[in-house]
């Protein structure tokens, strides 16, 4: 069984099973390289990364949140070179596709991480976050700039608010893909602090949300979808296979259970239909 | 580093704490004073567990009785990750050492109070001085506190070599004030002392440890004194890029990096 979740790009991005990391959950490759049996995935999502470098948001970037986790990292990461430094030659050697999560931040520099990544045939396909702001014409904008300058099939990530709304301009504006959707966004009170933390979460509760999203998407757009969001069983994940999606990525499960990764992997590969 | 499970083999009491005993041959041996594992018991983030005790085959945690580990039964099994993280890292020239602890993470440092009372082989494990049991000269001092008698955990329990200090914010047990509030006397003196110090306490008292030991030992070397930081964490591997500490050159992360910083570093 294959997906090509990029049937209409000259390249195609194929993957061999359903199942990856979501961008954000993974690292860049290697963290869990003892800990996961990648050979058994369709893909690796690393990332997000960003054209400079990001020290993050400051400490504390995690709060427990009844049945999950509010996670702010502020895209911590080293930088696009940096990354491609350490990592260009691990991901050469990835026995499954590479995707690399660019941040979507703003169109130039989007433009910029595109345009270096290009050219590296160890990177199967991009995929592209966008801001929260569910502005279209932002979104466009910016999916606009990584497609004009992008050699890899493009997945971009939508917003899991804002899903429904911004799909069909994403798609016009050269996405080959979408995740559907980003985790959601949501405040939590830091006591110690004395303050409140805004950042994205992550937990079971999120799947009704985001397969909700999805099905809407698969309504209004017939390019290939990629289910993410709460997923952490063989069940959540066939849920958004039947609701439309051709693949899934799984998210916060991988913390908790590295192992799930390859277990719902290798069920999905044994039982799924394609697409 | 694994993903493998645990047989919990016994439970006790030590003190204020249960004491859990998992059998883990995969991970026990990669053990040290600070470096931990992530444990699956039942809530959506795994649980860092210390190991208070460590054996080729087994080790030991003492944690609160509130503690989720603390409903465990022998017999059961934990799924764990690990070993990991960057323990305490003790010079093999150290022949003075300090621990400080408040009482709810001295756990964490009992593997160091406990270091020249080990077998041989427990010395090579990593983070510990290979040469430290070769030295009869070696001493170890600590500095716990706690709010009332009460809540020590009780200096019989403690290797009888271990000079013990105790500060309770009553005075219902050794001297009164904390460790902060004594900070013109007791610890400067301990750290005049000392030539490596293992801190785990509150990290909101750090900076102000760190002002004392900056102006007791200025100029001391790198990693002289280190300190535990554990906040949340999720994957335990780097990935998440959840559990940043903030230090002089930017931003680390407890769970590759630490979670035992320079003190002096932390910010």
């Amino acid at each position: 069984m294959t997906i090509d979740l990029a049937p209409n790009h000259k390249a195609g991005l194929v993957l061999a099973n359903p199942v990856m990391p979501a961008a954000g959950c993974f690292g860049l490759g290697t963290e869990y390289a003892r800990l996961v049996e990648v050979e058994a995935l369709g893909a690796l999502v690393v990332g997000p990364l960003t054209a400079h470098p990001r020290r993050g948001a400051e400490s504390p970037r995690l709060v427990p949140t009844p049945g999950g986790v509010l996670l702010h990292t502020g895209l911590a990461n080293p930088g696009l070179s940096a990354v491609l430094r350490r990592y260009a030659r691990v991901w050469a050697r990835s026995p499954v596709p590479v995707i690399v999560h660019v941040a979507g931040t703003a169109p130039d520099e989007v433009a910029s991480c595109c345009r270096r990544l290009a050219g590296l045939e160890t990177i199967a396909g991009l995929e592209l976050g966008l801001p929260d702001t569910g502005d279209p014409d932002e979104a466009t904008a910016i999916i606009q700039a990584a497609h004009a300058s992008a050699g890899q099939p493009l997945i971009v990530r939508l917003p899991l608010v804002w899903a429904d709304a911004l799909c069909q301009a994403a798609v016009e504006a050269g996405a080959d893909a979408l995740t559907v959707a980003a985790p959601p966004r949501g405040t939590a009170w830091y006591a110690p602090g004395n303050h409140f933390i805004t950042g994205r979460l992550y937990g079971p509760f999120v799947l009704p949300l985001a397969l909700r999203a999805l099905r809407r998407v698969a309504a209004l757009v017939s390019v290939p979808l990629v289910g993410c969001g709460g997923i952490h069983t063989v069940e959540d994940a066939q849920a958004f296979l039947r609701a439309g999606a051709a693949a899934v990525q799984i998210d916060g499960a991988v913390w908790r259970d590295p192992a799930c990764l390859a277990h719902v992997a290798r069920t999905l590969s044994s039982t799924v239909e394609p697409h | 580093m694994v993903q493998a499970g645990a047989l919990i083999t016994d439970i006790g009491t030590s003190g204020p704490f249960v004491r859990v005993t998992l059998a883990a041959t995969a991970i026990a041996s990669g053990l040290a004073a600070g470096r931990f594992v992530l444990a699956d018991l039942g809530g959506y983030l795994r649980a860092p567990l210390f190991p208070a005790r460590i054996e080729a085959e087994e080790f030991d945690v003492l944690i609160s009785p509130r503690h989720a580990a603390a409903a465990l039964q022998p017999g059961a099994n934990v799924d764990l990750i690990g070993p990991l993280g960057r323990g305490f890292e003790i010079p093999a020239a150290t022949e003075r050492l300090l621990l400080v602890a408040s009482t709810d993470c001295l756990p964490v440092l009992l593997p160091l109070a406990y270091q020249n009372h080990q077998k041989p082989g427990f010395w090579e494990k990593p983070g510990f001085g290979a040469s430290l049991r070769e030295k009869p000269g070696f001493s170890i001092a600590l500095l716990l506190s706690a709010s009332t008698a009460a809540e020590l955990y009780p200096v019989r329990l403690l290797p009888p070599a271990v000079e013990v200090t105790i500060v309770t914010d009553d005075g219902s047990a050794g001297q009164r004030g904390s460790i902060l509030k004594r900070r013109d006397d007791l610890l400067p003196d301990l750290v005049r002392w000392a030539d490596c110090a293992c801190i785990a306490g509150d990290p909101a008292t750090y900076l102000a440890l760190a002002e004392i030991v900056r102006e007791v030992r200025a100029g001391s070397g790198r990693r002289f004194a280190q300190a535990l930081v554990v906040p949340p964490m999720a994957c335990g591997v780097g990935a998440c890029q959840g559990c940043a500490v903030s230090v002089a050159r930017g931003t680390r992360l407890a769970c590759t990096d630490g979670p035992v910083f320079d003190l002096l570093e932390l910010r």
